[in-house]
């Protein structure tokens, strides 16, 4: 009895280590350059949309810099995607060189 | 320029603060003008990107919800030069009244100074919410399209207990 409750405890504990990697195997971090950001009061918008986007779990977003950090799950989302999605606020996702 | 009783920092669901200003074509425009529609006071500025990218979405939202009570109301903020906003809403074929704001005005709605800024005001003139940024597809669906649902509702059960 005692062994078949290990059994199960050590699956259960597999199965939710499993599950962690494999989430954190499909999280990317990427950092976009956005172009226009010139009011921070404005780039507000640019987080904002981003984070209603289904598959990003996070993004920080410096009008200082002039960049947005994105964390997505990416078997939901395209580094494109995210592109347009900044795009639509009205600011210009710049293009990195080969995309 | 006429406003009611001053209230400087405005709290969801309380009376919104009445105004009387001139719109681009010096036509007074009094939010009393739409009592009883579903009023979204959106706070933009030429020069902000996402107000741009959001305009042509209110106009659109204007032309397919405006049947159903909804109505938008465009204040400029901080204070622009009237030649500058009114070539920008031709050029846009804005379909709702824009006035040229003022901080004061902008004050008694709110002291969140992020652009765009919608007040979302319902049929009873209540402030029901205040949209910080751009005006999201899935919160217009969210939170504004059930206020306009709201009258059509009401008229449907007033017609069933008139019959």
């Amino acid at each position: 009895m005692r062994s078949r409750i290990t059994n199960l405890v050590v699956s259960g504990v597999l199965v939710l280590t499993l599950g962690v990697i494999t989430a954190a195997a499909f999280t990317k971090t990427v950092t976009i350059k956005v172009e226009g950001m010139k009011c921070p009061k404005c780039s507000a918008s640019v987080s904002k949309a981003l984070k209603a986007t289904e598959g990003v779990e996070d993004a920080e977003v410096s009008a200082e810099k002039g960049v947005a950090v994105i964390k997505y799950d990416d078997q939901k989302l395209t580094e494109t995607k995210l592109r347009e999605v900044i795009n639509s606020t009205g600011f210009k996702a710049k293009e990195e060189p080969g995309q | 320029m006429a406003f009611a009783a001053p209230v400087s920092v405005l709290r969801q669901d309380v009376k919104a603060p009445q105004f009387a200003l001139k719109d681009l074509n010096g036509r007074i425009v009094r939010l009393s003008d739409y009592k009883g529609k579903v009023v979204l006071i959106n706070f933009w500025a030429t020069w902000c990107p996402p107000c741009r990218a959001e305009m042509p979405d209110l106009v659109r939202l204007q032309r397919e919800h405006g049947k159903e009570g909804l109505q938008i109301i465009g204040i400029t903020y901080p204070p622009e030069r009237r030649a500058r906003v009114r070539r920008f809403a031709r050029g846009l074929k804005v379909n709702y009244p824009i006035i040229l704001g003022t901080r004061e005005i902008k004050a008694r709605f709110s002291s969140d100074e992020t652009l765009p800024l919608t007040i979302v005001i319902n049929r009873d003139g209540k402030v029901i919410e205040i949209i910080s940024g751009i005006l999201l597809r899935e919160e217009f669906d969210e939170k504004i399209k059930p206020l306009l649902m709201k009258d059509i509702e009401g008229e449907m059960s007033n017609a069933k207990s008139n019959h």
